[in-house]
């Protein structure tokens, strides 16, 4: 029983450190055709439905390609203010992935809100459904089972 | 007990959710026609630099001191080709007026030539910008043509009309405009 909480505890720590590394590792420098790709990717087509400015190959999305390429050739504006650029001209909807400020971080808290809930019900009703299990039966109990199983007896003896 | 209260907080939750959801449809401005939003009203206008279809230079920044219309548009494009006769109505009205607007055509994944020809058999002799890589598209979020833009004398951005003009809904804007900004 403790070896089994000590492996479920070396997961979840396990888990969290690897959580920890991904977030927070900087990954090889990019090229820059990496880097547009990259933020092409995070940009939804304004013309079609469900694609990204990558995958595209509607006018407005190679427009807003090209756009990117030439502000990451000029080399003046971080990834956060190219994307900022394109946000600003047309609106929050370009934005495959929303962001993690404002109104637009509840697509983030919520679902880890209502998980967190979830699982305290869960855990909340685990622990009464055990506090609730029947125990050894009472005297009581066994007086009745005692007279039943005689009268079964009886009836078994008269048949 | 405990789940029947956690019954109504449930209840309690939702309830108030889809009332402030309510709230926000009944509060939200209805959009006034085609005249749609942007972050861009009231800024300075996006920095332009192009070349007419005749390859002539176009800086949009000295188009300060006049009212500057940008009307985005594609040949093949069946909003572009009903709204034209209205554009053409307009610019001659703007022509005939002391103070009036400057109309160009921003063209929008179109060749010269089709340009050349929509404009030589429909009409209309103001200014064709070239945007031959979506640059100025881009500047101004507009992502499906017709879109039409008003730019006030001092450079800021004053208007976007989204689709196929209505008739006299530029006329009218423009003299709204020009109550409400010229000093």
């Amino acid at each position: 029983m403790k070896t089994k909480k000590s492996i479920w505890i070396a997961m979840l720590l396990l888990t969290g450190v690897l959580m920890a590394i991904g977030a927070t590792r900087s990954g090889s420098p990019l090229t820059q055709q990496d880097r547009i790709d990259s933020l092409t990717s995070y940009l939804a087509c304004p013309t079609c439905s469900g694609e990204s400015v990558f995958v595209s190959r509607a006018p407005a999305a190679q427009a807003i390609r090209t756009e990117v390429a030439r502000q990451v050739g000029a080399g003046l504006r971080s990834d956060d203010e190219i994307i900022s650029y394109i946000e600003q001209r047309f609106g929050g909807q370009v934005l495959l992935v929303p962001r993690a400020t404002g109104l637009d971080s509840l697509v983030w808290s919520l679902p880890v809100a209502a998980l967190i809930i979830a699982i305290s019900l869960l855990v909340g009703a685990f622990a009464r459904w055990s506090r609730n299990k029947p125990g050894a039966p009472s005297a009581q109990d066994e007086k009745l089972v005692e007279q039943a199983l005689a009268e079964v007896s009886n009836k078994q003896s008269e048949g | 007990m405990f789940s029947k209260n956690l019954v109504k907080v449930v209840s309690g939750v939702v309830a108030f959710v889809l009332v402030l959801l309510l709230w926000v449809l009944i509060i939200s401005k209805p959009s006034d026609g085609q005249v749609a939003r942007s972050p861009l009203l009231g800024q300075p206008a996006p920095s332009i630099v192009a070349s007419t279809i005749d390859n002539q230079p176009f800086v949009l920044e000295r188009r300060k001191g006049s009212w500057v219309v940008l009307n985005f548009f594609n040949s093949t494009c069946v909003p572009c080709i009903n709204e034209h006769p209205l554009l053409v109505d307009f610019a001659n009205r703007e022509f005939e007026i002391s103070n009036g607007a400057e109309l160009y055509t921003v063209v929008n994944d179109d060749s010269d030539i089709a340009v050349r020809e929509f404009f030589s058999k429909n009409g209309g002799s103001w200014t064709k910008l070239k945007d031959d890589n979506g640059a100025i598209a881009v500047a101004f979020g507009v992502a499906r043509v017709p879109e039409t833009w008003i730019i006030d004398p001092n450079g800021l951005v004053r208007l976007r009309v989204t689709g196929e003009l209505s008739e006299g809904l530029l006329e009218a804007q423009l003299d709204k405009l020009r109550e409400e900004f010229t000093s």
